[in-house]
C-alpha cells in the first residue's frame, strides 16, 4: 500500500472567479431566460404572424424555437462558443468548476462536465419520462376497459397515444446510453472523462429543453397521428403537431452529439493496455449504437424539419395535392425508425452481457462473433426500413427483398442470444438480483423476436399490420427486451453510481410483479390481434372486450411493478447500505476504482494488463493496479 | 500494488499546473491529443451532415420522378389541357396549397444567383484553407488575420446572397414540389452558412489575437474542413437545382 495517498481533486481551493459565467447559471437562470425568451417569441411572432395563413404555426413554431435556445443560453450551452470567439479559453480553474468541483449538489442543477454528474442526471430524466410516458399508458389502458368508454373523448386519446409513444421512444433511446454510457464507460475505458465534457452536459440539457414542447402539445390541440405522426394527417393536425416536431428537431442535436462524444470517447482515451480487442461488450454496443444513431438522427430531423416547413411555410413534401407525398414522410421517418430501435436495444444488451459474465463468473462466450453480431445486425437495421410500409401500396416490388433483408436480422440476432446463453451456460452463477432481469430479457425477448418474423412476413403482415399484434410485439421487444434489460443495468450499477446497495428483497418483489404483468397485459394483445382488433382505436367492439380488460389489469401490474421499483431505487439512493468498490467482485475497470467515484475517476492512471472477462482462469491478472486511498476518503468524499 | 514517487509526483505536477488551454476536449490532453479527438469529432459530424444531405437530394429525385397531381413544376397545368380548376370528382389537380388554381408551368429559378451564392461560399472557404496553409507555414496574425477577414466577408456576402435570392425567386413555397425543394435547399444553405458564419467570426478574432500563432494552425484546418464540406455541398445542391429543375 502507498503511504502518501493523494489528495482527492474535489478538495481543490478553486479561485474566486473560475468558472467565470457558469458561476450565475444554473437550472433556475435557464427556466427563467427559456420563459422569457419564449414569451417574447410569443409576442413579437403573434404581432408579425398571426394573419398570415400560417399564422397559429408559425407563433407556435417561433415560441418554441425560442424557449429551447433560451434555456440553453440561460443554462450556459453557449457559454464556451462564446469564450471561443473571443479568445478567453477555459484555463484549468474553469475547468475543475464547470465539473462541479466545490458545489456539493448544487452541481446536478447546473451546466456540469463531469461524465458522472451527467450521467446521474439523465437517469432521473429517465426514470421522470418513464413516469409521464407510463401515466399516459394507465389512461389508455382505463380508456380500453370498455368497448364504448367515456374515460376520454377519442381526440383525447389520440393525443394520449401519440405522446405516450413519442415520450417513451425518447425515454429508451437515452435510458442505457444516458445514464450508464455516460457514468460507467469512461471509466470502464479507463478514461478520466468523455472526450467533450461540455458537449456531454450539452447533450443533457439540450433534451431537457425538448421535454417541455411535446408535453405542450396536449394544450395545443393535441397531437391526432400516433407516434409516427404520418403525412398527411400531420400536416393537417393542431399546432400541437409543431410543438412535437420542435421536440423531435432538439432531441435530434442532443442525440447527435452524444453519438459523437461516445465515438470519439472510446477511440482516442483508452487506458494504456486497453486494446479494441479488450473492451467490454457493454462498449462496443454503446459506440455502435452512437455510430448508428448518428445514421439514423439525421433522417429524423429531414423528416420532422420538411413536415415543419409543411406545416409553417407551406411547402409540399407530403401533400400529395401540392405534388408531394406521404409516402416520401414514411420513408425518411422508417429510414430513421428501424436503425433507431437497434439504437435503443443494443446498449442494455451490451450491459446484460456484462452482468451474464459478471454472475455466471465465467468470461463472454464468443466475444468476437459478438462483436460481430451486433455490428451486423446494425448494418442490417439500415436496410429493412421498409418492412413498415408493406401495406402502404409503396413500392410492391421492393416487399419481397425487404422480407429477406428483415429475416437476415435474425441471423445475428440469434448469434447474440446464443453468445448471451453461452455465457450464463454451465456458469457457476450467482442469483442476484440483475441476473433476474437477464433472464427475464431472454424470455421476453423470444416472443418479442419471434413474433418480429410473423410481421416481417408480408403476407402475414397483411392480417397483422393495424392490429393490436403489432402492439404486443413493439412492446415484447422495447419494454419487455429494452427497458427490462436497462433495470438489470441499473440493478448492477446501482452501487457505483450511487455508492449504496440497492435493496434486493424491494428490487425482487419489483421483478416478479414487472414480470408477471408484462406477460399479462401483451399476451392479451396477441390475442386481441388474433382476434383482429384495430390498435390506436378508442372504441372497439365488444368481442374484444375479455381480452381487454385482461391486458388493462396487467397493466396495473406492471405499473405497480414499476412504482415498487421506482421505490426500490430511491428508498435506497437514499438509505441503501453504503456500497463497497466492487460489490459483484467483477473484473472491468468501474470495478477497480473507489466508491464514490473520484473527480477524474482514477488516482493513478491505470494500466490494463487482460480481458474483463478473466473469470475462472487461475493466472488471469487483475485489469489495473490497485487503486491508493485517498486522504480525504473517510470524510465521506463530496458526493 | 503501490505507487511510486514519481507517480504520486506526476499527479501533482498535473493538477497543480495552472496554464492556458485551447478550448473543447479535456484539460489533461496534449495538443496533439486534443488534436486528434476533433479531428475525429469533426468528421463524425461531416458524417451525419452528409446524411441529411442525401436525403436532401432523395427528397428532390423522389418528388421530381413522382411528380405527383403533375405538381413537380405544373408543367401540365394550362388551360389548354382542361386540367384546371375543379375536376368532376371535387378534386382540383393543380393548386398551390392554398386552393388557388395554378394556371401555368412553375418557372425554374434564375441559375445566377445560384451560382452567385455557392461561388461566394466556396470563396470563403478558400480563404479559410490558404490561412491554413500560412499558418502551418508559420506565418502569424499579420497574415492570417486579413484571411479570416476576408472568409468573413465572403461569409457574410453568401448568406446576403441568399437572403437576395429568396425575394427574387418566381415562385414561392406553395407552388409545387419543385418550389418547395429549391427553397427547403436554400434553407439548408442558410442553415449552413450560419454555422460557418460563427466559426469564422470566431476564426476572424481569434486570428487577430495571435492564437493561430506559433505552427497553432489545428483549429484551421478543422474550420476548413467544414467549410469545404459546407461549399461542396452547397455546389452539389446548387447544381442539381440548375441541371434538374
Ligand atoms: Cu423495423
Amino acid at each position: 500500500m502507498s503511504t502518501i495517498a493523494p489528495m482527492l481533486l474535489e478538495d481543490t481551493k478553486l479561485e474566486p472567479k473560475a468558472g467565470g459565467f457558469y458561476r450565475h447559471q444554473n437550472f433556475l437562470t435557464g427556466l427563467i431566460v427559456g420563459i422569457l425568451s419564449g414569451f417574447i417569441g410569443w409576442v413579437v411572432s403573434l404581432a408579425l404572424l398571426q394573419g398570415s395563413n400560417f399564422g397559429s404555426d408559425m407563433v407556435v413554431t417561433v415560441t418554441l424555437t425560442c424557449w429551447v435556445i433560451g434555456f440553453n443560453a440561460g443554462m450556459g450551452t453557449f457559454n464556451a462558443i462564446f469564450r471561443w470567439i473571443l479568445g478567453h479559453d477555459q484555463n484549468h480553474e474553469d475547468e475543475l468548476y464547470a465539473a462541479g468541483v466545490g458545489q456539493g449538489w448544487k452541481r446536478y442543477w447546473k451546466y456540469c462536465t463531469d461524465h458522472k454528474v451527467v450521467g446521474t442526471q439523465y437517469l432521473v430524466l429517465v426514470m421522470v419520462l418513464f413516469g409521464v410516458g407510463g401515466t399516459l399508458a394507465m389512461m389508455i389502458r382505463t380508456q380500453l376497459l370498455s368497448p364504448n368508454s367515456r374515460f376520454m373523448s377519442p381526440e383525447t386519446y389520440n393525443a394520449i397515444v401519440s405522446i405516450h409513444g413519442m415520450i417513451m421512444i425518447i425515454a429508451t433511446i437515452i435510458m442505457v446510453s444516458g445514464p450508464f454510457a455516460n457514468f460507467i464507460m469512461p471509466i470502464m475505458i479507463g478514461a478520466k472523462d468523455m472526450a467533450f465534457p461540455r458537449l456531454n452536459a450539452m447533450s443533457f440539457w439540450v433534451v431537457v429543453s425538448a421535454v417541455p414542447p411535446i408535453l405542450g402539445s396536449f394544450f395545443l390541440g393535441g397531437v391526432p397521428a400516433g407516434w409516427t405522426t404520418y403525412a398527411p394527417l400531420s400536416v393537417q393536425a393542431p399546432p400541437a403537431m409543431d410543438a412535437f416536431a420542435i421536440t423531435i428537431c432538439t432531441f435530434v442535436i442532443s442525440v447527435t452529439v452524444a453519438g459523437i462524444n461516445t465515438l470519439v470517447t472510446v477511440l482516442t482515451m483508452r487506458a494504456k493496455g486497453m486494446t479494441m480487442g479488450r473492451l467490454p461488450i457493454f462498449v462496443w454496443g454503446s459506440i455502435i449504437a452512437g455510430g448508428l444513431g448518428l445514421y439514423a438522427m439525421p433522417a429524423f430531423l429531414m423528416a420532422q424539419s420538411a413536415l415543419i416547413t409543411d406545416r409553417v411555410v407551406g411547402t409540399g413534401f407530403y401533400v400529395a395535392e401540392q405534388g408531394g407525398t406521404g409516402w416520401l414522410y414514411e420513408n425518411t421517418f422508417w429510414i430513421m425508425g428501424h436503425p433507431e430501435v437497434y439504437v435503443i436495444l443494443i446498449p442494455p444488451v451490451g450491459a446484460l452481457i456484462e452482468i451474464a459474465s459478471t454472475f455466471a463468473r465465467k468470461p463472454v462466450f464468443g466475444y468476437k462473433v459478438m462483436v460481430a453480431g451486433i455490428s451486423g445486425i446494425a448494418t442490417l437495421s439500415i436496410m429493412v426500413w421498409a418492412h413498415h410500409m408493406f401495406t402502404t401500396g409503396w413500392a410492391p416490388t421492393l416487399a419481397d427483398p425487404f422480407m429477406l433483408t428483415t429475416e437476415l436480422i435474425s441471423i445475428p440476432t440469434g448469434i447474440i442470444f446464443l453468445c448471451m446463453v453461452g455465457t450464463i451456460w454451465r456458469g457457476s452463477i450467482w442469483t442476484r438480483l440483475p441476473m433476474y432481469f437477464l433472464y427475464l430479457f431472454i424470455f421476453n425477448f423470444i416472443i418479442g423476436g419471434i413474433t418480429g418474423i410473423y410481421l416481417s412476413d408480408v403476407p402475414a403482415d397483411q392480417y397483422f399490420h393495424g392490429n393490436m399484434f403489432v402492439t404486443a410485439h413493439f412492446h415484447y421487444t422495447l419494454l419487455g427486451g429494452g427497458l427490462v434489460g436497462a433495470m438489470g443495468a441499473v440493478c448492477y450499477w446501482f452501487p457505483k453510481v450511487t455508492s449504496r446497495m440497492l435493496n434486493e428483497r424491494i428490487g425482487k418483489t419489483a421483478f416478479w410483479v414487472v414480470a408477471i404483468g408484462i406477460q399479462i397485459t401483451y399476451m392479451a394483445q396477441f390475442y386481441e390481434g388474433f382476434q383482429g382488433m384495430a390498435r390506436r382505436v378508442a372504441n372497439y367492439n365488444a368481442l374484444f372486450v375479455d381480452a381487454n380488460r385482461v391486458s388493462s389489469a396487467g397493466a396495473y401490474i406492471l405499473m405497480a411493478g414499476m412504482l415498487i421499483f421506482m421505490y426500490a431505487i430511491i428508498h435506497s439512493w437514499r438509505h441503501g447500505k453504503k456500497a463497497s468498490a466492487n460489490p459483484w467482485h467483477a473484473k472491468s475497470l468501474e470495478w477497480m476504482t473507489l466508491t464514490p467515484v473520484p473527480l477524474e475517476n482514477f488516482l493513478v492512471d491505470p494500466v490494463v494488463t487482460g480481458h474483463p472477462y478473466g473469470y475462472g482462469e487461475p493466472d488471469s491478472k487483475p485489469v489495473a493496479p490497485e487503486m491508493p486511498v485517498p486522504v480525504s476518503a473517510n470524510s465521506g468524499g463530496s458526493h | 500494488m503501490s505507487i511510486t514517487d514519481q507517480q504520486m509526483h506526476d499527479s501533482h505536477d498535473d493538477h497543480g499546473h495552472h496554464g492556458h488551454y485551447e478550448e473543447g476536449g479535456n484539460h489533461h490532453d496534449t495538443a496533439q491529443e486534443k488534436h486528434r479527438k476533433e479531428h475525429m469529432a469533426t468528421w463524425l459530424f461531416i458524417f451525419g451532415d452528409v446524411v441529411f444531405f442525401l436525403l436532401e437530394l432523395f427528397f428532390w429525385f423522389y418528388l421530381r420522378a413522382n411528380n405527383t397531381a403533375g405538381m413537380w413544376r405544373a408543367a401540365n397545368c394550362t388551360p389548354a389541357n382542361g386540367k384546371l380548376g375543379p375536376t368532376d370528382e371535387g378534386l382540383n389537380t393543380c393548386t398551390d396549397g392554398l386552393f388557388n388554381p395554378i394556371t401555368h408551368a412553375i418557372p425554374k429559378a434564375n441559375p445566377v444567383y445560384t451560382i452567385i451564392v455557392f461561388a461566394l461560399i466556396a470563396i470563403a472557404a478558400a480563404f479559410v484553407w490558404f490561412a491554413e496553409v500560412q499558418s502551418r507555414k508559420g506565418a502569424t496574425k499579420k497574415t492570417t488575420h486579413p484571411l479570416t477577414a476576408l472568409a468573413l466577408f465572403f461569409v457574410l456576402a453568401a448568406i446576403a446572397a441568399q437572403f437576395y435570392q429568396f425575394q427574387v425567386l418566381p415562385f414561392t413555397t406553395i407552388q409545387g414540389t419543385y418550389a418547395s425543394t429549391f427553397e427547403f435547399y436554400m434553407g439548408s444553405n442558410v442553415a449552413h452558412f450560419l454555422l460557418a458564419l460563427v466559426i469564422v467570426t470566431g476564426l476572424w478574432s481569434r486570428s487577430r489575437l495571435g492564437k493561430f500563432d506559433n505552427g497553432k494552425w489545428y483549429q484551421l484546418h478543422l474550420s476548413r474542413l467544414f467549410l469545404v464540406w459546407v461549399a461542396a455541398s452547397c455546389v452539389i445542391l446548387g447544381l442539381v437545382t440548375i441541371f434538374f429543375a
